[in-house]
């Protein structure tokens, strides 16, 4: 029986300190994220508002690199990889018929590090010394001559490494011992694949984060030399510590979006996935080849030829895969019965913008070229194309996509297009015209600029503020949608498919506490 | 609180499944350190 014991749970606030399910865990790391996404776009704001014209308005410089550092930590740490978690929490026991997590208790401790981790960055900013503000990388040596806020922060990220570490072993463990009889491997759906492969990733290069700024604070604290030069130690090998963790933390944030998109678009177009095996096999080689590609991060620092060649091809070699899985997602498309609801928008949305920033990234691959585009906007234009209309617009088509299961209402499907057509021209217009800054030569991270930027500039902050402002309709939609409306059916869409989708909506408490046999 | 009746064989994979993954890490932050001594 599939819904065994349904609404059995405690109430009020011990409900949530003390829950082991699944879904309760599920809802915490979402509801997180989504306030997260709001304090992180608040800095970011504060950025555009900053940047709206040449000169210092609003802001010192001192905070405004405070507000560069932040915003990045918050929406890296507290917006994005929260929201994955929490989808993994909520879809990855309904999709391979699982009762819950392997680790139910250790589940909860994963969550309820990250509001304790958060309070300690975020109130950096209250403290004499200020927050972080030598950009989210802590490059030494401004992270080692920074204030104490560079302690809050060490010790904050140590906390959400832990957190994802326990996470990513959760999940493993759920994948591999807790598959329904008859899930073969390769029968998971695809958000599973991808979610396994991220939980290897985050597993691998988590403990390196955790290494780079342990020594970090040694050299702060206790006397030891790592990264400062005049104690023989090479501020270059932290980059390189450091990037070996980033560049798969960048597709840590993007394979769970993969997968998302993987279930949103069959569903949609009424079709299987083109070229399942496919997208298995170029998820698992993007995330192998994250691991050797970490210095053209880097190019500029100084390295020998055959070093800089070395990245510059295995960062290219990245496009294959990649270029599977746009393809496999257009070919999934053709000819299909498609219909436009709002998670199918925000997917077209994530394939065609997200291509961009993917074409931008292959760009910044290019050795010589990027000794142009180093630290210039860009580089800024390039990861938001990546992170935002990729990550982030994944995770917004899997809230319309999921969340009539989850509450068992439908969403309003006018609002959710208002949403998504406000959100898609916010975002260009916040973005478009940072290629051309970048090119024309203007600095990220500096809170001043010369006059001839003042246009596009211009653009970009009014297109932050809209982007920013439109958020506010998907808020208002998930609580509309929480608080009532049409009823959901258990398939909620006419071409799903997937154990999930066999469940009454909303979910019950328990699910598939005796688990169905896959044929 | 279905997660109760799981047989005890998948008890005990699921625990030996999570405790060579915190190991794997553990010495993953060890020889970090470790490298960056050298």
């Amino acid at each position: 029986m599939a819904t065994a014991h349904h609404d059995e749970h405690p109430a009020g606030l011990m409900r949530w300190l003390t829950s082991t399910n699944h879904k309760d865990i599920g809802t915490l790391y979402l509801v997180f994220a989504l306030i997260m996404l709001f304090v992180g776009g608040a800095m970011a704001l504060v950025i555009r508002a900053e940047l709206f014209q040449p000169g210092l308005q609003i802001v010192q410089p001192h905070f405004f690199n405070q507000m560069t550092t932040m915003h990045a930590l918050v929406m890296i740490f507290g917006a994005v990889m929260p929201a994955f978690t929490g989808f993994a929490n909520w879809q990855i026991p309904l999709m391979i018929g699982a009762p819950d997590m392997a680790l139910p208790r250790l589940n909860n401790w994963s969550f309820w590090l990250l509001p304790f981790a958060f309070t300690l960055l975020l109130c950096t900013l209250f403290i004499p010394s200020g927050g972080p503000a030598g950009g989210w990388t802590l490059y030494p040596p401004l992270s080692v001559q920074g204030g104490m806020g560079t302690d809050f922060t060490i010790l904050a990220i140590h906390m959400m490494g832990i957190s994802s570490v326990l996470g990513a072993i959760n999940v493993i463990a759920t994948i591999l011992n807790m598959r329904a009889p008859g899930m073969t491997l390769l029968k998971m759906p695809l958000f599973v694949w991808t979610w396994l492969i991220t939980a290897f990733l985050l597993l691998a290069v988590m403990p390196v984060l955790a290494g780079a700024v342990t020594m970090l604070l040694t050299d702060r604290h206790f006397g030891t030399h790592f990264f400062d030069a005049a104690g023989g130690g090479d501020p270059v090998m932290f980059q390189h510590v450091f990037w070996f963790f980033g560049h798969p933390e960048v597709y840590i944030l993007i394979l769970p979006a993969f997968g998302i998109i993987s279930q949103v678009i069959p569903t949609f177009a009424r079709k299987p996935l083109f070229g399942y095996e496919s997208m298995v096999y170029a998820t698992a080689s993007i995330a192998f080849l994250s691991f050797i590609v970490w210095a053209h991060h880097m190019f500029t620092v100084g390295m020998p030829l055959a070093g800089e060649l070395f990245f510059m091809y295995s960062t290219m070699m990245i496009a294959v895969p990649t270029g599977v899985k746009i393809f496999n997602w257009l070919a999934t498309m053709w000819k299909g019965s498609m219909t436009f609801e709002t998670p199918m928008l925000f997917a077209i949305g994530f394939v065609m913008l997200f291509t961009i920033g993917g074409f931008s990234g292959l760009m910044l691959g290019i050795a010589p070229a990027d000794f142009q585009y180093q630290d210039t906007y860009f580089v800024v234009a390039h990861f938001h194309y990546v992170l935002v209309s990729g990550a982030v617009f994944a995770i917004i088509a899997g809230v319309y996509f999921w969340l009539p299961k989850w509450t068992g209402h439908m969403y309003s499907e006018t609002l959710g297009k208002w949403h998504f057509w406000l959100s898609v021209i916010g975002f260009n217009l916040t973005f478009f015209p940072q290629h051309f800054l970048g090119l024309a030569g203007m600095p990220r991270r500096i809170p001043d600029y010369a006059l001839q930027f003042t246009e596009f500039n211009q653009w970009s902050s009014v297109g932050a503020f809209l982007f920013g402002f439109s958020q506010l309709l998907f808020v208002a939609v998930v609580i509309q949608t929480v608080r009532g409306g049409k009823k959901a059916e258990a398939k909620v869409w006419e071409g799903a498919e997937g154990l999930e989708w066999t469940v009454p909506s909303p979910a019950p408490y328990h699910t598939f506490a005796t688990p169905p046999r896959i044929k | 609180m279905p997660m109760k009746n799981l047989p005890e064989a998948q008890r005990r994979a699921i625990v030996r499944t999570a405790v060579t993954l915190a190991a794997i890490a553990c010495a993953l932050f060890v020889y970090t350190l470790w490298r960056g001594m050298k």
